[in-house]
């Protein structure tokens, strides 16, 4: 059943990229716990933009967990507390009347803020230049069936597939590495059949680029897995250092 | 002015091969000297992009959110049809057109529709090579589900997330074409205007969303792939962004507006629970499958559902349509489930639901099959809802889905004005007026990957190259426009925030020109349209200022379209005095509620142009011939 | 060469550097175990021990450098990746809660491996570096150990030993890609296993000879 909270917002704001940044008390009352959390953050913006104040700058645009575009630190936690759940999924059900909310970027060398929680994530995008395709052109391919792939393998792909490409891998991390990401990627298609041709290739250039990104170094964490909104696993992380190993040290590619 | 759609004459199954053949080449070693603008990246811009790129073309693409891997095709669930006939059930290119030409209540262009049908094996070929994991049987090879009531199965998936997989597929295309210098990619940008040059379309201008600069872009053609626009009813299934704004300002520049009062509502979404709500979800229509659809009998009924005893259930859509029941296409059951709310019948706390129940279901083959078909479906709307759906009924109701109107193209996918081409949900082209499930990402990849590469070179072969600059006095004007309208948004400084308006023109688009519709609710929707829009140039607050990162204005400047732009559905859907498909006029109704159409008079596609403000649009037709698929009407007792 | 030169230093070359050195360090502790528990059985069995491991001479050498060699990569490359993980992340939250990957172990990593290295230095300035001509090497560790302060460092050192190792386990295992469904949980158990030997097995001898004097 409904009911309606109250809340306090500790907000990060930041101007943008070069100013510094500081946290804002917000009070949120009468709040519906029927809400998503975006949604309590447009009450609050509505509240704010009637106040003469400028809004909070928040990145989303499906709202439904899949575009990967929404994601904040919310009580120490990316994308909050709740397991296999983006922010825009996340309902107010889940704080009580009274509660403080501490809501952050996700912060890495690699994610500059670009306004309040906004961040940019274009690193991402950069790291699958370096390989994360498979080079076929609109127009060559054969029929659909003549390549089969084991069931297996196919549901393996689309476990790692799955990634929405948000960040909360990295925000999650205590070194800020991206590990998960790039090895979901990677895994996706070291799993299939029209992968392989490219596999070497691609393990070495896409660690290369996220290393020059400034991204930190993997330390088996696990606190990726553990705040991932798809739950991909580590073992996906594992799979990329055998492919980069095998391509490294077995492959001609240098 | 009766428009030519400009169809390949011969035999429909041999236009598309005619065409190609006939269609003039750019030399390959002269394709790197024409730059080709793409406004969106979501499955038909993305996979244009990239095709245009692998051609040899310099293409600059743009998006509006932080990168193409989010546009909205993201979201699809269902699936994607093609024509395959793996499963061997007797489906066929020409059944698959048929099935779209129908489903579509004989509004769309046959030949299109054909050329798609032709084009969706090759789809899944690119999608399998690119490595997209679409679900496969023990042997191996590809799976395949009947889904929106189609009699084969012919839809290819991967989980509940086929959009996201494509999209992910075409943007790692895309990325290789950014890493190959061939792509330059430009996201959180907003287009704001086309530039027409010489009466050809030679650039955009748009925003950098981050700094606000407003920044020139000269091409030889430009490629709008922008999507639907069916936030114009505030609450639908799309993501928050999702706009008209590029589309409707390439109708301020002369490009005709087709059949916009298209639009299709799903009814299988999560209700709405509450005025801050803003947006809605879809979930997946294979629950129809299993779930049963019910209200109680009795009006303003307050029982909970477990409560109700059997016999005083109205199964509405079992007892009206007893050979498809439950499986009803999408207008029906949606127009179906409004009447019972509007009889008071609806359930939840807003009345606006009816139960979805899985209770039989479960009974019969039991917790855990349902949990396997339906298990992700069921945890998305618990998170959503808070409820659990195996012990209570699900209570659904339609939401906005789709926009089948969009702006016209001829059969190269060009519209009105040459060098603008318009591709995926953002052209009014294959769905007439009702789309089938699965189809739409079939025909935005259809665009994207194997019908505008094509046909854009013959555009460009045949048309004089014209190296516009971005200093021309075009740009000069086009940029003035934007800047003056970006100024004004900032200083009117009133009381009500743009998401207040939007919402006020959402319920009034609902109200009157959704589900079902009649000419004095649309008329009357005409009249607080205007008055809202007068309201929002008076009214508006939007805070901020224009050199910054400033969502409320990139909202401000999208609602200020929606304004416009809802109007022009209303003049569209009172000037066509029929029901088909999405567009339920109440007085065209056959004695069992089913839409009523009148191809005698309205067997065309509408095709709007815009004379100036604070003038009615002119109207343009274009005739419908239909020599494959005769006209019928549809039934489905 | 230059292949290897970027391997190495990517962000995987340096964990597989760390994982290496680190199973050869599991390796060696487990040998190092094995003879030191021959103190259990007193003085003759542990001096012969040592006599037996001296009478290597040569090899013992090449051993020892090679151990010199394994802890300089894996103390540099573990420096490596503490400054630029600290880098990665030049503002840091303001609140930061655990999702429940984090361990013990894993989050004292560095600061267990820095304290780790004290120790080290400590235990061969103790044992190492000693004159051993006039006495025999049980006399000299029962000698350490009727001091009190020692017992407690080696005892604390070992609990140091066994958090670090908690980590380092498994980890090398998930470093060098062998994470398998089937046989993570096995590794996970082996690594907690190994910790508590190591933390039990070095932790009981001091408090042992120490009640032994
Ligand atoms: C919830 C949901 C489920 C669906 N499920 C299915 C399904 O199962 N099967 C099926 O076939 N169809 C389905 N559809 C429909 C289908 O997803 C869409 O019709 C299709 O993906 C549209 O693709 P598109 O490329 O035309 O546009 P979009 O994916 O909407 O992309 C639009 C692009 O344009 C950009 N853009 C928009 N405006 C501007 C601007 N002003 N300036 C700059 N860039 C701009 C955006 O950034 C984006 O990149 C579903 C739709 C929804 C809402
Ligand atoms: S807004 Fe798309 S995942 Fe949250």
């Amino acid at each position: 059943m409904s009911k309606h909270i109250n809340l306090t917002l500790k907000v990060w704001r930041q101007k943008n990229q070069k100013e510094k940044g500081h946290f804002e008390t917000i009070s949120a009352p009468d709040i519906s716990t029927e809400m998503s959390f975006l949604e309590m953050l447009d009450v609050v913006n509505e509240k704010l933009t009637l106040a003469g104040k400028e809004p909070i700058a928040f990145d989303h645009d499906c709202r439904e967990g899949i575009c990967g575009m929404c994601g904040a630190v919310v009580n120490g936690r990316p994308h909050g507390a709740l397991k296999g759940t983006t922010l825009c999924q996340l309902h107010m059900r889940h704080f009580n009347d009274g509660d403080t909310i501490a809501i952050e970027p996700f912060r890495a060398m690699a994610f500059k803020i670009i306004k309040d929680l906004t961040v940019d994530r274009s690193a991402f995008d950069k790291i699958i230049q370096a390989g994360g395709y498979i080079s076929v052109n609109a127009g060559g391919a054969q029929d659909a069936n003549a390549l089969p792939v084991p069931q297996d393998k196919a549901e393996l792909a689309m476990d790692a597939a799955q990634c929405i490409g948000c960040g909360a891998c990295v925000a999650a991390c205590p070194n800020a590495a991206a590990m998960l990401f790039v090895s979901a990627k990677v895994s996706q298609f070291a799993l299939l059949p029209q992968g392989r041709p490219e596999a070497a290739r691609r393990a070495i250039a896409m660690v290369r680029e996220m290393d020059r990104q400034g991204f930190g170094n993997c330390t088996n964490e696990a606190e990726c897995e553990a705040e991932c909104p798809k739950q991909i696993s580590i073992t996906n992380i594992a799979r990329l250092n055998r492919e980069f190993f095998k391509a490294s040290f077995g492959s001609a590619v240098k | 002015m009766l428009l030519d759609g400009k169809v390949p004459s011969g035999p429909i199954k041999e236009k598309w091969d005619k065409h190609r053949f006939e269609l003039k080449l750019v030399n390959p070693a002269n394709k790197r000297k024409f730059d080709i603008i793409v406004v969106g990246t979501g499955l038909a811009g993305g996979s244009a992009a990239a095709t245009l790129g692998e051609l040899g073309y310099n293409v600059k693409a743009f998006c509006f959110q932080d990168s193409p891997r989010r546009a909205h095709s993201i979201a699809a669930q269902g699936g994607i049809n093609a024509a395959k006939n793996y499963p061997n059930d007797g489906d066929s290119i020409w059944r698959l057109f048929y099935d779209t030409v129908k489903g579509g209540d004989f509004r769309a262009r046959e030949a299109n529709v054909y050329r798609l049908a032709q084009i969706s094996n090759h789809i899944i070929d690119h999608c399998v090579a690119q490595g997209i994991p679409f679900a496969r049987d023990y042997g191996g090879l590809l799976a395949n589900r009947s889904f929106g009531g189609a009699q084969v199965s012919r839809t290819f998936y991967a989980r509940g997330q086929t959009g996201q997989q494509l999209l992910l597929g075409c943007y790692s295309s895309l990325m290789r074409q950014v890493a190959a210098g061939k792509v330059t990619m430009y996201p959180r940008r907003e287009m704001l205007d086309v530039v027409i040059v010489n009466g050809h379309a030679k650039g955009i201008l748009v925003r950098n969303l981050i700094t606000g600069q407003l920044e020139r872009h000269a091409a030889d053609a430009v490629v709008l792939a922008t999507g639907g626009y069916g936030n114009v009813f505030f609450l639908s299934t799309n993501a928050m962004g999702s706009n008209v704004t590029a589309a409707y300002r390439a109708y301020l520049k002369g490009a005709f507006f087709a059949n916009p009062c298209f639009t299709q509502i799903h009814p299988t979404c999560i209700p709405v629970h509450g005025t801050y709500q803003s947006k809605l979800t879809l979930m997946s229509e294979s629950l129809r499958n299993d779930g049963r659809v019910w209200v109680p009998q009795k009006a303003d009924d307050k029982r909970p559902p477990q409560q109700i005893p059997e016999n005083e259930r109205d199964y509405f859509l079992e007892r009206k349509y007893p050979s498809f029941g439950n499986l009803v296409p999408r207008d029906v059951a949606s127009r179906n489930a409004k009447q019972q709310c509007d009889a008071g019948k609806g359930v939840g706390s807003t009345k606006l639901a009816v139960y979805l129940d899985f209770a039989d279901a479960i009974k019969r083959d039991g917790r855990a099959v349902i949990e396997r078909k339906y298990g992700n479906l069921f945890e998305m709307y618990e998170k959503i809802t808070g409820e659990d759906p195996y012990t209570t009924p699900m209570m659904i109701y339609p939401a906005v889905h789709y926009t089948m109107g969009g702006l016209w193209v001829d059969y190269n996918l060009m519209s009105n004005i040459p060098g603008l081409f318009v591709i995926g949900e953002a052209n009014f082209s294959d769905h007439g007026a009702n789309r089938l499930g699965a189809s739409a990402l079939m025909q935005g990849l259809a665009d994207g990957y194997f019908v505008l590469p094509y046909t854009i070179g013959g555009y460009l072969a045949g048309t004089p190259k014209l190296n516009p600059a971005t200093s021309s006095p075009e740009f000069e004007a086009s940029e003035r426009a934007v800047q003056a309208q970006v100024n004004k948004l900032l200083s009117i400084k009133g009381q009500r925030t743009v998401d207040d308006f939007h919402r006020q023109l959402g319920l009034i688009m609902w109200e009157y020109c959704g589900m079902s519709r009649n000419n004095a609710g649309l008329e009357k929707a005409k009249g607080l349209i205007q008055n809202l829009r007068a309201e929002f140039w008076q009214n508006v607050t939007v805070p901020g200022n224009e050199k910054d990162f400033n969502q409320s204005l990139e909202r401000a400047g999208r609602v200020a379209d929606f304004l416009e732009f809802a109007e022009l559905m209303i003049i569209d859907a009172l000037e066509r005095q029929e029901s088909c498909g999405g567009h339920f006029n109440e007085a065209y109704q056959t004695p069992e509620n089913e839409a009523l159409r009148n191809d005698e008079k309205y067997c065309h596609v509408a095709a709007w142009e815009y004379k100036g403000t604070g003038k009615a649009p002119e109207l343009h037709k274009e005739p419908l011939v239909f020599e494959n698929v005769h006209l019928t009407q549809r039934s489905y007792k | 060469m230059n292949w290897l030169a970027n391997t190495l230093t990517s962000s995987i070359g340096k964990k597989l550097l760390m994982a290496l050195t680190g199973i050869c360090f599991c390796t060696f502790l487990s040998v190092h175990l094995a003879g030191n528990l021959t103190l259990l059985s007193g003085s003759t069995m542990f001096n012969s021990y040592a006599a037996h491991l001296h009478s290597l001479g040569v090899l013992l050498k090449v051993a020892e450098w090679g151990m010199l060699l394994l802890a300089a990569i894996h103390i540099l490359t573990g420096l490596t990746l503490f400054y630029q993980n600290w880098r990665a992340r030049p503002q840091s939250y303001e609140l930061k809660k655990r999702a429940g990957g984090r361990t013990l172990g894993s989050a004292t990593m560095p600061y267990t491996g820095i304290l780790l290295l004290a120790f080290v230095i400590m235990h061969l300035l103790n044992f190492h570096f000693v004159d051993k001509s006039q006495t025999t090497i049980y006399a000299i560790v029962a000698a350490a150990f009727a001091k009190p302060i020692y017992v407690v460092l080696y005892v604390a050192a070992m609990i140091v030993a066994a958090i670090h190792v908690s980590h380092g386990f498994w980890s090398a295992f998930q470093t060098i890609g062998a994470n398998h469904p089937k046989y993570m949980p096995l590794i996970k158990i082996i690594s907690l296993a190994f910790a508590l030997a190591v933390g039990f097995g070095f932790g009981i001898l001091p408090i042992y000879i120490s009640m032994g004097a």
